[in-house]
């Protein structure tokens, strides 16, 4: 593998590679405002200027300029090396490039940034990008000079409405055209665009659109400084508060990564943030999935409870589990259905296939409807997990929520017990469910189906509890706890385990870690250990974009 | 090694300090003498203040809760929210007192100011602020860490004792009726309010905000 010389260490790189993107893949970052690991090169910004040695019997590139001297109290003429842009300068095979061992480029990047700062109204206090702002980083590590300008700052329009998911502040705008271009080649519709130059350089909308479509919150993923905010986030939080946890998007079958953004102290998700994974969503997430923290609050199961319709009455989880032990007990053999839940995880899936085996009960599926796909992330499949659940069956015949209507209808299934509430068909279609004495199931969030439960049983969400998804490509993917389970909740293989305990069958996992090991050694393939294409590399790298 | 020796005389007494009574008589004297003289102060109004002259001679005491020893202008207060001209708070919700807080005792729910408000789109304001006083350890914290001057402690109230421990939770409406030692609600510092000739406005293009 060819290699060249940054500072003191040897990069190797591919083909093609310019010098940023080998340094990146090495986790080594040269300041840049404008370069994106998935954007296409601007190389406006000048921030990732580097001093190239010529090749050998090479003649350097110098300028000529003229240079203070202080003894003389004049100027005078000197030579300084020409600086080229790491962005978009290719890396060639023994090149040798001098970063911050070069006196030029370290100059020329204070310089850069000061320039930046020159009419940047420094209102960090009330920005919500204060604490994971390019500009603030780069001042701290490039500049650390004060402001030497002393004339009132150029103004330009402040709180201009993009659309209704991003306000734009043109003052803290830098103009390094990320968002223009995640519009061109993410998007591929060309909503933004600049106007004007110098210091009156903005960012604006076509004439006559505003920003939409289904990635619009990529433009301020994209936006290195506090210029593009979203409506959802802005002035909710300070970033230094949240904890980030990786996560996978449960919004589509894609199973985008994502960083979970929460606040301890509340107990609250406060935002997702794409995480970069080349194999799966690169860099990108779709604005549903970015929404998808909002699930964590809405619509959640929390109590126990028992009865159906009228009659419904909020129990402690263990009353619940030992009714539905109980009520499962009585139920005519032959006659239980188990529901796997395509919105659950491996894991949950898992046991509850388990618990299918030893009822000797059949397997269904609750699964949402299919929603709007498109090419570049989004996939028809509205389910995380349709895959995983599948999987976690373990060959055994999986049926649908149909074929489980049918079934009721013929009287053929008697007791029900399962993860999900989600439902395929039309909520008129589920009324032999009511025919069903017992429906026991666990869940995370309302549902359709939860109308028939007589048994509800609190579930964590895949925020609150640790698991994986497997996605529609079949890439099997974890993601980590962020917050304690809400209320009454318990991780929902939990419950199926302590139900089939209770009903003295084998279900005897009581530790995440024993699901997993039994999940290796029957379903290697589910397990997100065991996956061609994890996100573990990209994991170290918090938001090499944001 | 010799050992030195001091021999100390035993102190004589007069026969009139011998004979107690006498003694008696001269101590109640100066006792008083200072009765008299504290009375006559506190009677009359001329009593040397106990902050100015503290070593004066005469009554010493001080009549707290009627009479109290002014505090120093950086002594640290209660809390309390400055104003603007137009008596909004100049709290922007920025968090930076919540975060220096090292007893986490305030809380602050930003919000966006509503629609049509000259200020919507610049800044954000306090929904509610609230202070808890039982856990603040009154570091000052807050007051250093504000970047808009909003947060003084510079009230010379202290804590009071109140019956319920709610009573203790100052919530924005509270602290912005607090006064400071110099008798205004303001701070000193000026600033740029939106619409003033050195505030930036939306003048081009876009307004909508």
């Amino acid at each position: 593998m060819p290699s060249f010389k940054l500072d003191d260490r040897e990069i190797p790189f591919e083909k093609g590679d310019t010098i940023i993107k080998a340094a990146w893949r090495l986790g080594i970052e040269i300041p840049h405002y404008c370069w994106h690991p998935g954007l296409s090169v601007a190389a406006n910004c000048r921030m990732c200027l580097v001093e190239i040695e010529p090749p050998p019997g090479g003649r350097a590139m110098m300028l000529d300029i003229m240079k203070w001297d202080a003894d003389k109290n004049d100027w005078v003429p000197d030579r300084k090396p020409k600086l080229q842009p790491a962005c978009q300068v290719q890396a060639t095979d023994n090149m040798v490039v001098r970063s911050t061992s070069s006196k030029a480029a370290v100059e020329a990047r204070a310089h850069v940034q000061e320039f930046l700062l020159v009419n940047h109204p420094v209102d960090c206090p009330i920005c919500d990008q204060a604490g994971e702002c390019k500009l603030q980083d780069y001042w701290m590590s490039e500049a650390r000079t004060t402001k030497r300008m002393r004339d009132e700052p150029v103004h330009k329009p402040k709180g201009v409405v993009f659309g209704d998911t991003i306000v734009y502040d043109a003052e803290r705008c830098i103009t390094c055209t990320r968002c223009i271009r995640v519009c061109d080649e993410v998007i591929g519709d060309h909503m933004l665009d600049l106007r004007e130059r110098g210091n009156k350089n903005e960012v604006v909308l076509a004439q006559g659109r505003k920003l939409e479509g289904d990635y619009t919150l990529m433009t301020e993923h994209v936006c290195p400084v506090g210029a593009l905010t979203s409506s959802h986030f802005r002035f909710k939080a300070r970033v230094w508060t949240l904890k980030e946890t990786p996560t996978v998007c449960p919004g589509c079958a894609t199973g985008c990564n994502l960083w979970i953004d929460v606040d301890t102290r509340e107990g609250r998700a406060y935002r997702n943030r794409p995480r970069d994974n080349e194999a799966v969503n690169r860099f990108w997430a779709c604005d549903d999935g970015m929404m998808t923290y909002l699930r964590e609050h809405d619509g959640r199961v929390l109590k126990a409870r028992l009865g159906r319709d009228g009659v419904r009455e909020d129990v402690k989880r263990d009353a619940a589990l030992d009714r539905a032990a109980e009520v499962l007990s009585k139920a005519p053999k032959g006659k239980v259905a188990v529901l796997l839940g395509a919105q659950f995880s491996t894991e949950d899936n898992f046991v509850a296939a388990a618990l299918a085996k030893a009822l000797g009960a059949g397997l269904y599926l609750t699964a949402k409807p299919a929603w709007r796909a498109d090419k570049i992330l989004r996939n028809a499949d509205q389910n995380p997990n349709r895959a995983g659940a599948l999987a976690a069956a373990n060959g055994a015949r999986v049926g649908s929520l149909a074929d489980l209507l049918a079934a009721a209808a013929e009287g053929k299934v008697q007791a029900i017990v399962g993860l999900g509430a989600d439902a395929d068909v039309d909520a008129n279609a589920l009324a032999p469910l009511s025919r069903i004495a017992d429906v026991v199931l666990a869940l995370s969030h309302e549902g359709p189906l939860a109308r028939y439960a007589t048994v509800v049983l609190p579930a964590a969400s895949w925020v609150e509890a640790e698991g994986s998804f497997v996605n529609a490509k079949g890439v099997a993917q974890g993601f980590k706890r962020a917050l304690s389970p809400k209320g009454d909740a318990a991780p929902a293989w939990e419950l199926l385990a302590g139900l089939g305990r209770a009903m003295n069958l084998d279900l005897s996992y009581t530790k995440l870690r024993e699901v997993r090991a039994a999940l290796l050694a029957q379903v290697p393939a589910a397990h997100p250990d065991h996956a061609p294409a994890t996100s573990a590399a990209t994991d170290a790298k918090a938001s090499a974009g944001a | 090694m010799t050992a030195t020796t001091k021999v100390l005389r035993k102190p004589r007494r007069t026969l009139a300090e011998q004979s107690y009574l006498l003694e008696v008589v001269k101590g109640l004297g100066v006792t008083l003498k200072h009765f008299f003289k504290g009375t006559g102060q506190l009677v009359s109004g001329n009593k040397p203040s106990p902050v100015t002259d503290p070593y004066a001679d005469g009554c010493a005491t001080l009549e707290y809760p009627d009479e109290k020893r002014p505090y120093a202008q950086r002594w640290r207060g209660v809390h309390r929210l400055t104003h603007r001209d137009d008596g909004s708070p100049r709290c922007v919700a920025c968090l930076c007192c919540s975060t220096a807080c090292p007893a986490q005792c305030i809380y602050i729910k930003p919000a966006e100011y509503p629609e049509g408000d000259k200020r919507r789109g610049y800044e954000r304001y306090p929904e509610e602020f609230v202070i808890d006083e039982l856990r603040c350890i009154f570091c000052g914290f807050c007051v250093e860490a504000c970047p808009c001057d909003a947060i003084r402690m510079d009230t010379g109230v202290h804590m009071t004792a109140f019956d319920l421990r709610s009573d203790f939770v100052y919530d924005k409406d509270q602290l912005m009726s607090h006064v400071g030692q110099d008798g205004t609600q303001k701070s000193a510092n000026t600033r740029h309010e939106p619409g003033d000739p050195t505030h930036p406005g939306i003048t081009r293009l876009h307004g909508g905000h």
